[in-house]
This record gives C-alpha cells, sequence and structure tokens, in this order.
C-alpha cells in the first residue's frame, strides 16, 4: 500500500512538473516584460537629466531589475528553472516556487501568497457545505429512485435531472436570481455581507447577516450539483440490486430495508465514494462562475479578476493550485477505491 | 409486506371489474374459449425475429418517445439555426440602433388606432412609438410606449390633453410634445433631461435646456406657427416669421446652445430638422444653412450612395433651399426647383437608392424616419429610400398607393393618406418577435445567428476531441504494452487539467495576442477540443482492448485477415456505439462549456453572439425587472437544445447497453 501511494506521489510530480513547463511556455507568450514596466516607472525619476545619461540611466535600472527578476538570460530553459528555484539568479541567490517566491500581484500590490489565503478559505468553506448539502439530498433521492425503479416519481425525476445537469451553471443562477430576488425579493442578489458590514461589532449578528448572503449561491450550487449525482446514484444502486446477493437475502427473508441499506447500499457506496471525491473537486471549477456572479470573494472570482487585469503571477499561482488538487484528487480516489472495495488491490 | 397488499387489493379490484364487464359487455377476450392461433400469432409469440444490432438500436430508440421527441427538437434546432439566418439578408453582427432599444417583444409598432384610420392629420414618431393626430384634434399613440426601467408610459396620455383640441403635435426618443388650440404647449413622457418640464428636477439637470418661460406659461400663438418637431430630447417649434423656439437636452442635441443664441441674436429660419446628435437650421434666405459649426452636414451628394461630394455653397449655386428633412445621421435638403440632395453618412448596408425621376417628375413632400425617406410625387408615386435593414423600405404595390395625397414616415414605418385622410397603406417594421437588447438589435436575429456560433463551436470542438480520443484510444488499445502505458499517462495528465480554469486562462491569454476574430473563435473550438478527449480515449482503449481479446478477432487473425480489416471490420463496429453515445454527451457538453466561457466573457468576443455571451448582461436586476425578454428567450434555447441532446444521448446509451434491458 505503501509503497503504490509513494509510486502515486512520484507519478504525480512528474505530472506537475510538464504542467508546470506547458504553464510556463503559455505564460512567456504574453508579451510582457514586468522588469521594462518598472524601469519605466523608475526613470521618471531621473526627469531632469539630458537624454544620453538618461538613456544610460535607463539601461542602467532595466538591467538591474532583470537581474531582480531573473530574466537577464534569453535561454527560456534557465528562466524556467529559476522560477521553480532550481537555478540561481545572476547575483547567486535561489528564488524560485520552491523556496517559496510565488509572484507578486500587480493589483494588489501584496505577495500572491498573502491574497490568496482569503478567497481560499471562503472557496473551501462553501464547497464543503455544498458537498454536504448535496449529499444530504442526492442518496437517499438517489436510491428512492433505484428502489421504485420505473415508476411515476422515478420517472419524473429522471426528467428533472436530466434538465438539472443540462442546463450551465450560470443560466440556473440566473433563475434563481429572478425567482428569489426579482420576483419574491427575499435574497440579496449578490455580496457577502450588507455593504458596509453595519454587524461588525456583533459576532453572532454578523455571521448571521453573511449567512444571509450565502443562501443563494449555496442554493443554486447545490441545486446544479444535484442532477448528475442522482443519476449516478440511481445507477449504481439499481447495478447494486440486481445481484445475486440481493436474491439471496430476499429470500432469506430479510426486511426490504435492510436489504436496501444493508446489503445493496454498500455495494453501490464503492463506485459512489469514488465519485463524490472527485466531484469535490470538480466544484471547485464549477465555483468560478457562481462566485462571478455572485461576487463571492473566493478562488474563482480572484482568478476571474486576475484574468481580467491580467495579473499573471496570481493566475499562475492559482493555476497551480487547480492542478495540484486535481491530481490530489486523482490520488485520494485511487487510494479509497482501494480502501472501500477489498477486490482492488493497489499494491499491484 | 406492502407488496403483498397491493397484489391482493388489484386481484380484488380486477375481479369486480371482470364481474362487471362481463354484465355489461359481454365475454372478455380471457374468457372466450381457445381457439387455433394463425400463423401469424404463432411467429409473434413463440419465434423471435432475429435482427442485427444496430436495427436493434434503432427500433429500441423508436420505442422511447421523449427520445424521439428530443431529436426531432434537436434537429429542428440544427435546421433553425442553420437555415434560419439565411432568410435574414440584412442582419449583421455588429448592428446596433440606438432609436430601438430595449423594446419589448410587440408587433405593434404599426398598429393605427382605428378612429384615427379614417381621419388622419398627421402621424410621427422618433423612436418604438407613434403619435397621431386627427382633423378632430384628437391624439393617439401606439407601439411600444414604455421607457426603458423608467417605468413612464408614454401611451399614458394626460387628461387635458384627451379634453383639448390639438392642432400639432411631434413625437421625440422619449417624449410628446403637443400644441393645443389655444396655442398651449402639452408635454408628456420623459420629462427631467429638459424635454418639457419646468421643475426642480428638470433645473437640477445641468445640461438640461429648459422650456422658454413664456412659451411654457402662455403657449405659442397657434395661428403662427410653421412647424413643430421632437428630436431626442429636445424640441423646436418655427413660427411663420421664422423665430425658431428650441429646447431640450444639451447632451443629446449638441448644438442646441449655437442655434438658439442664434435665433435670440435675431436670426431667422426657413425651416430646420433634427438629426440623433445636431439641429440643423435653414436660413431665412434658403442661400444657407446654420448648424453653429463650421462644415457640418456642409458637404452634400445628389443621391444616397453618390460617391461624389461638394459643398453646397457650390451645389446649390442660383438655387436655393425649399426645406430640409433628417433622419439619426443625415439630411436631405429640398431645393425650390423641387430636386433633392443629400447631406452626412449612409450606413454602406442595405442601401436602397434614391429613385431616378422622370423627366417632369418631382418629390412635393419628402418625410423621413429614423434612418430612411419616404417621398411623394406629382405624380403620385410613392418611394421609400435609405436604409432597408428593418424593411422599412419595402414599399407595397403600385396599386394599393394610388390615390395618395400625403405619406407620413414613423422612425421605421411608412404611411400613405389619400384625398379623404383615409390611412390607405403602411409598410415597414412591425415590431420584434423576441425584442430588442441594449444595443438595438433584434433578439430574434441574435439567437439563430447566435445559436449557429454556439452549435459550431461544440460540434468543431467535439469533432476535434473526437478524433483525438479514437486515435489515443485505438493506439492504446490496439498495441498495449508500453505505447498503451505512454499514451494513458499523456492522457491522465490532460485529465489532471481543470477545465474551466484553464480554459479561461488560455482564452484570456489568446485574447493578449493579435489575432483576429475568427482565428479567436477557432482557438475556442481548439482548446475546448484539446481539453475535452480524455474520457473518450479511455473508453475507446478499454473497448478495444476487451474487443481485440474476443473469440472472432483471434478467429480472424489465424485466418490470416490483414490487421487493418480486422481493425475496421472487426473491432471498430464493437467501439462505435461508444464514440457515439460520447460524441452526443460530450456535444452537449462543449456547448455548455463554451456558452460558459463566453457569458464570463473568455468565449467569443461580443459582437459576435453566442448563447452564452447574449446572456452576459442578464445578471444584473435592472434587466431581470424590466427588460425579461434580454434573457428568457436565449436561455429557453440553450437550454432547450442541451436538454434535448442529452436525453438523445442518454436513450442511446441505454439502448446501445444490452444490460439497460432489465430497465424496460
Amino acid at each position: 500500500m505503501l509503497k503504490y501511494i509513494l509510486k502515486r506521489i512520484g507519478y504525480m510530480l512528474l505530472v506537475l512538473l510538464i504542467l508546470s513547463i506547458i504553464m510556463f511556455v503559455i505564460y512567456n507568450l504574453v508579451p510582457s516584460d514586468r522588469a521594462y514596466t518598472e524601469a519605466k516607472a523608475e526613470i521618471t525619476r531621473y526627469k531632469n537629466l539630458p537624454k544620453e545619461e538618461r538613456d544610460t540611466k535607463f539601461e542602467e535600472i532595466y538591467h538591474e531589475f532583470q537581474v531582480l527578476y531573473g530574466t537577464d538570460v534569453s535561454n527560456k530553459f534557465v528562466r524556467y528553472l529559476r522560477w521553480v528555484g532550481l537555478a540561481p539568479y545572476s547575483d547567486g541567490r535561489l528564488n524560485g516556487l520552491l523556496q517559496g517566491n510565488f509572484g507578486y500581484s500587480y493589483q494588489y500590490g501584496k505577495e500572491v501568497i498573502e491574497i490568496i489565503k482569503d478567497p481560499m478559505r471562503n472557496t473551501i468553506f462553501i464547497n464543503i457545505f455544498v458537498t454536504i448539502a448535496a449529499l444530504g439530498i442526492t442518496i437517499p433521492l438517489g436510491i428512492r429512485c433505484a428502489v421504485k425503479r420505473g415508476k411515476m416519481g422515478d420517472r419524473t425525476m429522471q426528467v428533472v435531472t436530466i434538465i438539472g445537469y443540462s442546463l450551465p451553471t450560470f443560466l440556473i443562477a440566473i433563475v434563481f436570481i429572478w425567482f428569489f430576488c426579482s420576483l419574491l425579493g427575499v435574497l440579496p442578489p449578490s455580496g457577502m455581507t450588507t455593504p458596509g458590514r453595519p454587524y461588525a461589532d456583533n459576532y453572532w449578528r454578523d455571521l448571521l447577516d453573511r449567512a444571509y448572503y450565502m443562501i443563494l449561491p449555496l442554493l443554486v450550487m447545490t441545486f446544479c450539483s444535484l442532477g448528475g449525482m442522482t443519476r449516478y446514484v440511481r445507477a449504481s444502486m439499481i447495478e447494486a440490486l440486481s445481484m445475486d446477493c440481493i436474491k439471496t437475502a430476499r429470500a432469506k427473508g430479510l426486511r426490504e430495508k435492510i436489504v436496501i441499506y444493508s446489503h445493496a447500499w454498500r455495494n453501490a457506496l464503492i463506485p459512489v465514494v469514488t465519485l463524490v471525491v472527485g466531484w469535490f473537486l470538480s466544484i471547485f471549477s464549477g465555483s468560478i462562475v457562481i462566485e462571478q456572479i455572485f461576487a463571492i470573494n473566493g478562488m474563482g472570482g480572484l482568478l476571474y479578476s486576475s484574468l481580467r487585469s491580467q495579473d499573471y503571477d496570481v493566475v499562475m499561482l492559482m493555476q497551480m493550485f487547480y492542478v495540484l488538487m486535481s491530481l490530489l484528487g486523482n490520488l485520494i480516489i485511487d487510494i479509497v477505491y482501494g480502501l472501500v472495495d477489498p477486490r482492488v488491490r493497489v499494491n499491484k | 409486506m406492502s407488496k403483498q397488499n397491493g397484489s391482493k387489493k388489484k386481484n380484488v379490484f380486477s375481479t369486480v371489474w371482470g364481474w362487471i364487464s362481463r354484465t355489461f359487455f359481454g365475454a372478455s377476450k380471457a374468457a372466450v374459449p381457445e381457439r387455433e392461433l394463425t400463423d401469424e400469432e404463432i411467429r409473434r409469440a413463440d419465434v423471435e425475429e432475429i435482427v442485427s444490432p444496430l436495427k436493434q438500436i434503432v427500433r429500441g430508440f423508436f420505442e422511447r418517445k421523449t427520445a424521439v421527441v428530443a431529436m426531432c427538437v434537436v434537429i429542428f434546432m440544427f435546421l433553425f439555426v442553420f437555415i434560419g439566418p439565411l432568410f435574414m439578408p440584412h442582419y449583421r453582427d455588429s448592428y446596433t440602433e440606438v432609436l430601438q432599444k430595449n423594446v419589448a417583444p410587440t408587433h405593434s409598432m404599426m398598429k393605427v388606432p382605428k378612429e384615427l384610420k379614417k381621419d388622419v392629420k398627421t402621424i410621427d414618431s422618433f423612436s418604438t412609438f407613434s403619435v397621431g393626430l386627427s382633423n378632430a384634434g384628437k391624439v393617439y399613440v401606439w407601439g411600444f410606449s414604455k421607457l426603458g426601467a423608467t417605468g413612464i408610459d408614454v401611451a399614458d396620455i394626460p387628461e387635458e390633453v384627451k379634453n383639448a383640441n390639438i392642432k400639432y403635435v411631434a413625437a421625440g426618443v422619449d417624449h410628446i410634445i403637443a400644441i393645443g388650440d389655444d396655442g398651449k404647449i402639452y408635454g408628456w413622457g420623459a420629462k427631467n433631461l429638459g424635454q418639457y418640464d419646468r421643475s426642480d428636477a428638470a433645473r437640477g439637470f445641468e445640461s438640461a435646456i429648459l422650456i422658454p418661460e413664456e412659451l411654457f406659461e402662455n403657449g405659442v400663438d397657434v395661428a403662427h406657427v410653421k412647424k413643430l418637431e421632437c428630436g431626442y430630447q429636445c424640441t423646436g417649434i418655427l413660427m411663420d416669421d421664422g423665430t425658431l423656439y428650441l429646447w431640450g437636452n444639451l447632451n443629446a442635441c449638441a448644438n442646441l446652445d449655437r442655434l438658439i443664441d442664434f435665433s435670440e441674436a435675431g436670426g431667422k429660419f426657413r425651416d430646420f430638422t433634427f438629426t440623433l446628435n445636431y439641429v440643423i437650421g435653414i436660413q431665412e434666405n434658403g442661400n444657407d444653412i446654420y448648424t453653429g459649426s463650421r462644415d457640418l452636414f456642409n458637404l452634400v451628394r445628389s443621391g444616397v450612395a453618390a460617391s461624389t461630394a461638394e459643398k453646397l455653397k457650390t451645389f446649390l449655386g442660383t438655387r436655393k433651399i425649399a426645406s430640409c428633412t433628417a433622419t439619426a445621421s443625415n439630411v436631405c435638403y429640398v431645393l425650390d426647383d423641387g430636386s433633392i440632395c443629400f447631406s452626412g453618412d449612409f450606413a454602406p448596408y442595405a442601401l436602397v437608392e434614391a429613385p431616378r425621376l422622370a423627366d417632369g417628375e418631382i418629390f412635393t413632400s419628402i418625410v423621413s424616419g429614423g434612418r430612411h425617406y419616404t417621398g411623394l410625387t406629382n405624380r403620385g408615386n410613392v418611394y421609400s429610400f435609405g436604409d432597408n435593414t428593418l424593411g422599412q423600405c419595402k414599399t407595397p404595390r403600385t396599386g394599393k398607393l394610388s390615390g395618395t395625397t400625403r405619406v407620413f414616415a414613423g422612425a421605421f414605418q411608412n404611411y400613405a393618406v389619400d384625398g379623404n385622410d383615409d390611412l390607405t397603406a403602411k409598410w415597414g417594421l412591425r415590431g420584434y418577435l423576441f425584442g430588442t437588447d441594449g444595443t438595438g438589435s433584434d433578439i430574434f436575429q441574435r439567437i439563430v445567428n447566435g445559436g449557429r456560433m454556439t452549435m459550431t463551436v461544440g460540434a468543431i470542438a467535439v469533432i476535434i476531441s473526437t478524433i483525438i480520443g479514437i486515435i489515443v484510444g485505438c493506439l492504446a488499445g490496439y498495441f498495449g504494452g508500453k505505447v498503451d502505458m505512454v499514451l494513458m499517462r499523456v492522457t491522465e495528465i490532460f485529465a489532471a487539467i481543470p477545465f474551466l480554469p484553464f480554459a479561461m486562462i488560455l482564452s484570456a491569454i489568446m485574447g493578449r495576442m493579435p489575432f483576429s476574430d475568427n482565428a479567436r473563435i477557432f482557438i475556442i473550438m481548439m482548446i475546448l477540443g484539446v481539453l475535452s478527449w480524455t474520457g473518450l480515449a479511455r473508453l475507446v482503449r478499454g473497448q478495444v482492448l476487451v474487443a481485440r481479446e474476443n473469440e472472432y478477432v483471434t478467429a480472424a487473425k489465424a485466418m490470416g485477415v490483414k490487421e487493418s480489416v480486422i481493425a475496421f471490420k472487426h473491432i471498430l463496429p464493437n467501439v462505435i456505439s461508444v464514440i457515439i453515445v460520447t460524441l452526443t454527451l460530450d456535444f452537449a457538453g462543449c456547448m455548455l462549456t463554451e456558452s460558459s466561457l463566453s457569458y464570463l466573457g473568455f468565449g467569443v468576443p461580443y459582437p459576435r453572439p453566442t448563447w452564452g455571451n447574449m446572456l452576459n448582461g442578464a445578471n444584473n436586476l435592472t434587466v431581470m425587472n424590466n427588460f425579461w425578454w434580454q434573457w428568457v428567450f436565449t436561455a429557453i434555447f440553450l437550454a432547450i437544445t442541451t436538454i434535448c441532446i442529452n436525453i438523445v444521448g442518454d436513450t442511446l446509451r441505454d439502448v446501445m447497453d444490452p444490460k439497460s434491458k432489465i430497465d424496460r
């Protein structure tokens, strides 16, 4: 088992490496030179100098910045190594991702690692909540549909779920906003707190306020997750119900409830568990749209605004974050698969 | 337990029903003594017809009604978006019309009230609503009269106007001005930007030039009014003695103040007219125009599309300007010898050239709409010319127009009136099926063309992803070993890329590079395709692996069948069902992703419509509350299409899966 995990982690690192190269190449396609822009800004302080002197001064400053940012060599490979933190800069220091230098955000004027903390907390909170809520709804629903297969209720749910997963997230969000904010007027259309945070001094009141603003996004996200998940639970439950052991259990005279929840559900759980992990990660990208629509300060919202303002260091780190999440997810799925299903031997 | 109960009840019920039916309808078939079965019945009961898997699939598919309906809808949508544009010759992606912003679905723009039809004195319109005046002095308003998000309805004619005997009436973009027979000036609609009111709210708006106080309080000498005309939030009244009163919003009409200064300094006018942004006055001598700034509308040409233009002075020579009339961007001067000339810009699309009149035929009257002119000649012929994008120049057959003595133009409509003041013909824009958006373009046309773009992007992305998926999957499955290992690792790398963020980033970066619009759209297709092939590749690989080990493949190999034949004749048919199902479901997936990308602004860029970017402006409450048609129709089209494609794909999967037989 340990060997397998180690192997997977090693493989994960390889994928991460390859992806980081791809990312680096893509970002270098963008014509931007940070050293040049900063040197341009710096040179305005030397306005009074005569032109020739100013030009040489500019070259000087430009070079300084190039050394600082490690762009003084034209070799892209060396630059890549410097960015990762495996090759030293011209002044001998190592300052890359591995050393904890994740870049600098122009938009906020801060280190990227600092501005990413808050959004990440928000996003993770939202996603965990949505996962719990969605699972709480979809699992019983899926089981019920599978047990009552072919009945009116099941058929209706089939149609409803197909609608659910055929609609883009933003469309559902728009419809929900229209219904709850425009038609009923009971929920706020966007934001995270009442503007100005009037209850900041009262902890519970503040929390309540924030919860009030979270209702609609959470509702939309949960709703979006229902369709695919219910169908999946239903499918694996149907598969499990047609197994021979179920027939045996029924033949033994066990109560139907026990047959369903103890025998069948356990067998159906295996594919569901693996799906849940992967799906938990997929909401991270799904929440981009939601966070943008509801103006939530989360990872998706940050990615959106950074892309808009061309704040590429932030985007880069976010991208690595998403990739890492996805790779970790795959790893967890594989391990969990082995744990849940004794038939799968992972230490091959 | 409950099941048993249920079946018992059913038994009782059916027994009772059996009695009743036997009493009333005679013995049922079950009770009929056995007879010999016909051959047909035996065949049907015992021998199941052997059908090929394909036939089975088709048959299974057509047994499901929802799926068939869904497929019909999908096919209809395809035809709709790919054939639809052929019927829209005047459609342009970048088309905007400031005079037709935010119009709700309506077809009432040419619906002249019945009472007015027999008694037309004048008809005027500047934007989406029209105002008409009967000889009896009654005012009628029709068309789309709700003003944007303000909640004002221009069709709510004030009581005092209803009671008064109105002599003159004119419509602006959001207000109507009327003059009663006692000279009193009435105004309604939007008021606070200088259109009519002298209240504090109007005074608070800096750029408003308010209606002169003596006009507001005492009215005008109605017997000597020569012309009343409204423009974009501004109004002018010309008196017989050449005095011109002007008021309105200076932001909307940039040279309003200069004409007022000129008039106050004693300048006299023969005629005046409003374009969208300017007011143009014809000086009393008829030799020159006055606009307050040099060269504005001073270059004239003899035709709508004539290539040579010259200075007004040289063009005129000894002739004089008799009158003028203007559309939103150009002016038509009528000279005293009956000839006409044009000044200003014409959009080069859907342009109808002014007619070449026969010798001795001259225009007796020319009226102007939002983008076009309609003229009546001394021989009773009616011509519409100028911009024809909204069909405003489609003149009806001449027979209908005979006896026309007067013509009126709405913003995009035309009305012909005969000698008895009866409305004889009307042509032009009726309205919009799905309304217009915030830039004034027809949502129905954008839905059709946007659907074409959305579906094209989805289809090409899916084709790209399918090709990559099949190649990688087949190679990996068929060759196995090291090739399989390497290809599957590559697949995993691509599968590890989070889809939406990565697509957003790539699209944003590509957007910074100097690509044309078409290239950018192609890049988006590529991104979608390249990021979504991994699932199919895995499926195909699995299927190929299974198929490769089948006995018949081994047998074929043993018989010495060529590898390529094995691959295409023995293995591919096994894989094709998986491919078709994935293709269908991925098509919907790609459409959704494209819509999400475009919605976020990282997909197909603006003037090009797609269903995604058409919904871009929808998530604010102003649009939601006031302009529901701007998102509802697009959303419905997008939703129905993706739902139906998914239903088709799902059913296909069910039908092709032999295990799912139990399901039915």
